[in-house]
């Protein structure tokens, strides 16, 4: 049931050329991430248009069971990001979660992902150009990959 | 081993009847002398309760995590093994537990063995397990009886263990086993049939293997360093990470919380996989987890009490994270 809804789902956002959609799930601090990419719309920068961009106040809020979670619920990639590490809007949050992405990176491919469709990076609020490469990037390399195959996760 | 088993009794006759304790964590026999289970002693009389052998495969401290079932301020005797020594670290660290109220006993430890391995050997039921050097004599109910080596029946993290000696004790039950020899680094070499999967076969692996988990929850409740109860998020409404269907997809959900909750604090003692009934292998998750975790920060968890658990801390110049 559940399966059929999400193919129909999926056919309406096929794109012109008829490959079906992929979702990516972007979860993004509020201070850099999320104001880098508001600045890159604002710029008019072209991105693709399969990210769907969670807010979060801070990386350090990000468990990494939320990038799973996402995984679960039929996302074919993730993309996480926050401020450079030292220039936490709340000092240090993003080095704590700096451990946790890339233990949670590193665990990926073990639980039967590609690796390539996971990744944590540091985007600042004016980095609206920097922004623009890592979503064409990685949205790209999933595309490439295709929808995942839905499993246990 | 008697030797040990009589040094449990003699420190713990000491410490309740010197009121040092108000009771003392052991192990005991359970119904037939094929068991052994935890037992609390409260009384300086009644420490022959108190049993040492290769079945005492409980994780004790894991009482301690909540101070069950007393006062916050009893104090509390306990018996450790080399790997129930590390997640007491764990809690110490922590400041779970306060060293002052705990009165810990150290037993070396020669490996524990894996009772259900002696269970499929029989068709009836196991009554009798006795142990005579480095063999196991088992009988069942009808009489029958089946003599087994030691070594065959130790559980697979023994047969790897590093800390065979507790790392954290206030008095030892027996002299210190030796230190096992060989590479220091943390032995991964039972996760290698799963790592040569291909990352298809392994999404379907998990799937497979976590789809007879029936969420019971033993394995939560036996883990020493898994303490948020009630508030734990798989249990939680809102957000709902798990849901009550009882599938793969929820059952994986559920472990891989449990995973990235305890990193850091889990020494991979091994009680989750002891305690499951359906026998799922849950190292495949943890012990890979710890694996990384040595491999990004050279960290082991549990072994130093003065340390701090890997994921409660940072450096402002770890080396990753630039991509």
């Amino acid at each position: 049931m559940t399966e059929k809804t999400e193919t129909k789902q999926s056919g309406d956002t096929a794109s012109k050329d008829g490959d079906r959609g992929i979702k990516v799930i972007g979860i993004l601090c509020n201070w850099c991430s999320y104001a880098g990419a508001d600045s890159a719309g604002t710029a008019r920068l072209k991105q693709p248009v399969d990210l769907r961009i969670v807010r979060t106040p801070c990386t350090g809020r990000i468990d990494p069971i939320f990038a799973l979670k996402a995984f679960e619920k039929g996302a074919d990639g993730v993309l996480v990001s926050g401020c450079h590490p030292g220039d936490c809007h709340y000092a240090e949050g993003n080095y704590y979660a700096r451990r946790r992405l890339e233990l949670l990176d590193r665990l990926i491919p073990h639980l039967g992902i590609e690796p390539e469709r996971f990744r944590y990076t540091w985007v600042s609020a004016s980095e609206s150009k920097r922004w623009q490469e890592v979503v064409t990037e990685f949205v790209g390399k999933v595309k490439q990959l295709g929808p995942r195959e839905r499993r246990a996760l | 081993m008697s030797e040990r088993q009589a040094e449990i009794r003699e420190l713990a006759k000491a410490a309740l009847s010197e009121g040092r304790v108000d009771y003392f964590i052991g192990w005991g026999t359970g119904y037939d002398n094929s068991q052994i289970v935890p037992v609390f002693v409260r009384d300086a009389g009644e420490v022959d309760e108190l049993v040492w052998n290769p079945l005492a495969q409980h994780n004790l401290s894991v009482y301690l995590k909540r101070k069950m079932p007393e006062s916050p301020d009893a104090k509390i005797g306990v018996c450790v093994k080399g790997c129930d020594s590390r997640t007491l670290v764990s809690l110490l660290q922590e400041e779970l537990v306060d060293p002052e109220q705990i009165y810990v006993v150290g037993v070396p430890c020669d490996g524990v063995i894996n009772r259900r391995a002696v269970e499929k050997e029989f068709s009836g039921e196991v009554v009798d397990i006795l142990f005579d050097g480095g063999r196991v004599t088992a009988t069942s109910r009808d009489g029958e009886s089946k003599e087994f080596s030691r070594e065959d029946l130790l559980f697979d993290h023994c047969r790897s263990c590093r800390y065979p000696n507790p790392l954290y004790q206030d008095d030892s039950a027996g002299d210190p086993v030796p230190e096992p020899e060989g590479e220091a680094g943390p032995i991964w070499e039972s996760l290698e049939e799963f790592e040569a999967l291909s990352t298809d076969q392994k999404s379907a692996r998990l799937e497979e293997v976590f789809s007879t988990c029936i969420r019971c929850f033993a394995c939560i409740h036996v883990c020493p360093v898994c303490y948020c109860w009630d508030q734990c998020v798989c249990r939680s409404r809102k957000p709902e990470l798990v849901s009550q269907k009882v599938e793969a997809k929820e059952n994986l959900m559920f472990q891989m919380i449990h995973m990235f909750h305890v990193a850091g604090r889990c020494p991979s003692c091994g009680a989750c996989d002891r305690a499951c009934p359906v026998e799922i292998p849950l190292y495949l998750l943890h012990r890979k987890m710890n694996q990384e975790l040595h491999d990004m920060l050279g960290f082991e968890a549990g072994v130093d009490v003065e340390a701090k658990p890997a994921l409660q801390t940072f450096d402002v110049e770890d080396p990753f994270g630039e991509h």
